[in-house]
C-alpha cells in the first residue's frame, strides 16, 4: 500500500465513518443513540487517558479532574454568560486544558507509582473543595440551563464529533515528532534524553491535549445527563474506568481503548442489574490481564495472529 | 487550653494515622511498591473482626482484631507470591496496576456483602470515652492507637535488626539479585512482609473503625492519608512515620478548627501535593537520572 492510500485511510476512515453515523442520528432507535452516545464517551475519555497513561506511561488517576472541569465549566458558562451552547462547550475544553497543564506542572516532578498516588490525591482534594463551593451549588444539583436542553440525536453528533477529532488528533499525534519523542521517553527516558528530548517540554502539551479532550468528553456529558451533581462528575470512577479499559485493551496502542471500551461498555450494560458484579468482574479481569497477557486484549490478538502467519521474529518485537 | 487541646489530639490523632501507614511503608521499603490496595485491606480488617464478632456471637473487638488480622495476612501472602511478586519483572507500573485491580475487588466485595453504607459501629465503651488529664481531654481510642504505634514500630525494628527473617528482608530490599544469590528466597521474603504489612493493617483498620465511621469506599481516602504520612516521614523510615502521621494528625486538626472541618480531605491532600512538590527528591531517586 503506497503512503498516500495509508494516510487517506487512516484519516479518511474516520471522517467517513463519523459523517455517516452523523445523519444516521435522526434514524436510528433512540435507545440505540443513547447506547451509542456512552460508548462514544466512554472511547473518547479511554483515548484520550492512553494518551497519558499508555503512550506517555503516566498512570493517572486524576482524570475525573477534567470530567469535572469539562461538565461543570459548560454548565457555568451557560448559566451565568448566557453563551451558545458549542462555544460553551469548547470554552469549557479549554479550560480544561489550561487545567491539565497546570497540572502537569507539579504532577510531572512525580515518577511512576507516585504519579498516580498525587494525581489521586489531587483529584480527590478537587472533589472535597467543589462538594463544599457554592459557586458550584456544592453538593446540590446543578441543571443545565435551557440553552443546555438538547434531544438525545444532539447529543449522539457531538459525541461522534468529538470522537472522530479525538481518534484523528490520536492518530496524527503518534506519527508526529511530538509522539515519537512521548514514546522514547516512555520507553528509555535516559536514552531519550541524550539525545536531547526535553521530558516537561514533550509532556506538557499531551497533558493539555489530554485534558482538552477528556474535557471535551465532560462537556458532551453534561450535555447528556441534563444535571450535574458533583459526586458524579468528579467521581474518582472517571479515572478507574479509563485505566481499566486501555490496560484491558492494551496500554498504549490505538486500537486497545476502542476494544476494552466496547467490553466494558457492554459488560455493564448486560449486567446493569448487577452493577457491582460487573466492576469485580472488570477488575478481576484487570489483575488476569497483566499478570498474564501484559500487552492487553489487542496485544494478544496481534502476537497470536503473528504465531499463525509464522512471522515470529516481529512479533518478539 | 484549647489550643493545647487541639495539640493533644492531633498529636493522638497521628498515632492513629501512623498505625496505619505502617504497612504501606513497610512494603515500600523492602520493595520499591506502592501498594494501591493498602487502605482498602485496612477496611477489610475492620469488616474481618465484624464478622468474627459476628460469627462468635460477641467479643471485644480489639481482641477479635488479632485473628481478623491473621487472616488477612493468610490471605494476602499468596496474592503477593503469586500475582504481584511475577508482575515486578515487567517494571514498576504493573505490579501497582495489579493492587490497584485488588483495592477494586476487595471494595466491590465489601459492597455486595455489606451494602454501601457504613458498617455497623460496635457497641463499646472506650471507642466514644474521653479522660482528662490536667484539663486537657483525650480520646481513649486515640491514646490505645498512639501506643500501639509505637509498639508496632518498636517490634517491627527489633524483627529487622534481630531476627533471620529481618535479615533477609533487610537484605532484599538493598539488593534482591545478590540477597538471591547468597541462598534467600527473594519472592517468599516479599510475600511475607505484605502478609506482615497485611497484618499491621488489619489491625489498623479495627482501631479507624473504633475512633470513626468505616464504610467499604473509605479505603480510598485512607490510602492516600497513609501515603501523606509515608511520604512525610521519609520513605522506609519506621520512626519517620510516626513522626509523619504526628505531622498529618496535627494539620487535620487544626485545619478544622481554623478553616472548617469539611475541607479536611482537602488540606491533607493538599498538602501531600505541596509535599511531593517542595521535596521530590526525597521521593524518587529516579530523579536524578533525567
Amino acid at each position: 500500500m503506497s503512503p498516500r492510500i495509508a494516510n487517506l485511510l487512516r484519516y479518511g476512515l474516520p471522517v467517513v465513518i463519523g459523517i455517516i453515523l452523523y445523519f444516521c442520528a435522526g434514524v436510528l432507535e433512540l435507545s440505540t443513540v443513547n447506547d451509542l452516545t456512552g460508548l462514544f464517551l466512554l472511547m473518547t475519555l479511554a483515548m484520550a487517558w492512553n494518551l497519558v497513561g499508555g503512550f506517555g506511561g503516566q498512570f493517572s488517576l486524576g482524570h475525573s479532574i477534567f470530567v469535572g472541569v469539562g461538565s461543570y465549566a459548560t454548565a457555568v458558562i451557560l448559566t451565568t454568560l448566557g453563551w451558545p451552547l458549542l462555544p460553551a462547550m469548547l470554552a469549557a475544553a479549554v479550560m480544561s486544558a489550561f487545567i491539565g497543564v497546570l497540572l502537569a506542572y507539579p504532577l510531572l516532578r512525580l515518577r511512576g507509582p507516585y504519579l498516580a498516588v498525587g494525581s489521586l490525591g489531587i483529584a480527590l482534594a478537587a472533589y472535597g473543595w467543589m462538594i463544599n463551593w457554592n459557586f458550584t451549588k456544592a453538593s446540590q444539583a446543578y441543571a443545565m440551563p435551557p440553552s443546555g436542553q438538547v434531544s438525545l440525536p444532539e447529543v449522539f453528533q457531538y459525541s461522534t464529533v468529538l470522537l472522530v477529532v479525538t481518534v484523528i488528533a490520536i492518530v496524527a499525534l503518534v506519527r508526529s515528532p511530538l509522539g515519537l519523542r512521548l514514546v522514547a521517553l516512555r520507553d528509555n527516558e535516559l536514552g531519550a534524553a541524550s539525545v536531547g528530548v526535553k521530558r516537561v517540554r514533550t509532556l506538557l502539551p499531551i497533558w493539555g491535549l489530554s485534558g482538552l479532550l477528556t474535557g471535551a468528553m465532560g462537556a458532551v456529558y453534561a450535555v447528556q445527563v441534563g444535571s450535574l451533581s458533583v459526586d458524579a462528575s468528579f467521581a474518582i470512577q472517571w479515572s478507574l474506568d479509563a485505566a481499566i479499559i486501555c490496560v484491558i485493551g492494551g496500554l498504549g496502542t490505538l486500537s486497545g481503548p476502542f476494544v476494552g471500551a466496547i467490553i466494558i461498555y457492554y459488560l455493564r450494560k448486560y449486567a446493569a442489574d448487577f452493577s457491582n458484579w460487573a466492576l469485580l468482574i472488570e477488575a478481576v479481569v484487570l489483575v488476569v490481564v497483566v499478570r498474564f497477557f501484559p500487552a492487553g486484549i489487542v496485544g494478544l490478538v496481534t502476537s497470536t495472529y503473528k504465531k499463525f502467519t509464522g512471522n515470529r521474529a516481529v512479533s518478539k518485537k | 487550653m484549647e489550643f493545647v487541646n487541639n495539640l493533644v489530639t492531633g498529636l493522638l490523632l497521628g498515632g492513629l494515622y501512623a498505625v496505619a501507614a505502617l504497612g504501606l511503608s513497610i512494603v515500600f521499603g523492602t520493595m520499591k511498591l506502592v501498594n494501591l490496595a493498602h487502605g482498602q485491606l485496612l477496611i477489610l480488617g475492620a469488616y474481618l473482626t465484624t464478622m468474627l464478632i459476628t460469627i462468635a456471637a460477641g467479643g471485644d473487638p480489639l481482641l477479635m482484631g488479632i485473628p481478623a488480622a491473621i487472616i488477612l495476612a493468610v490471605l494476602v501472602y499468596p496474592l503477593q507470591r503469586y500475582i504481584i511478586t511475577p508482575v515486578m519483572a515487567q517494571g514498576e507500573e504493573p505490579p501497582m496496576t495489579v493492587t490497584f485491580g485488588i483495592s477494586v475487588v476487595i471494595t466491590t466485595l465489601l459492597i455486595i456483602f455489606f451494602t454501601s453504607s457504613p458498617m455497623p459501629i460496635w457497641p463499646v465503651d472506650y471507642a466514644t470515652a474521653q479522660i482528662e488529664l490536667g484539663g486537657v481531654r483525650i480520646r481513649v481510642i486515640y491514646l490505645i492507637a498512639t501506643v500501639l504505634a509505637i509498639v508496632f514500630i518498636l517490634a517491627l525494628m527489633w524483627i529487622l535488626k534481630r531476627t533471620a527473617f529481618g535479615r533477609q528482608v533487610r537484605a532484599a530490599s538493598i539488593d534482591a539479585e545478590a540477597a538471591g544469590l547468597v541462598g534467600i528466597d527473594v519472592k517468599k521474603t516479599y510475600a511475607r512482609v505484605m502478609a506482615l504489612s497485611a497484618f499491621i493493617a488489619g489491625y489498623a483498620g479495627v482501631l479507624i473503625a473504633l475512633s470513626g465511621a468505616v464504610a467499604p469506599s473509605s479505603g480510598t481516602s485512607w490510602l492516600l492519608r497513609a501515603f501523606t504520612v509515608v511520604v512525610i516521614g521519609g520513605l522506609a523510615s519506621l520512626p519517620g512515620t510516626l513522626y509523619g502521621g504526628f505531622i498529618v494528625g496535627l494539620v487535620e486538626t487544626f485545619g478544622a478548627v481554623w478553616i472548617g472541618p469539611q475541607y479536611r480531605d482537602v488540606l491533607v491532600f493538599g498538602l501531600l501535593v505541596v509535599i511531593l512538590l517542595v521535596r521530590p527528591n526525597g521521593l524518587f531517586a529516579k530523579a536524578v537520572k533525567a
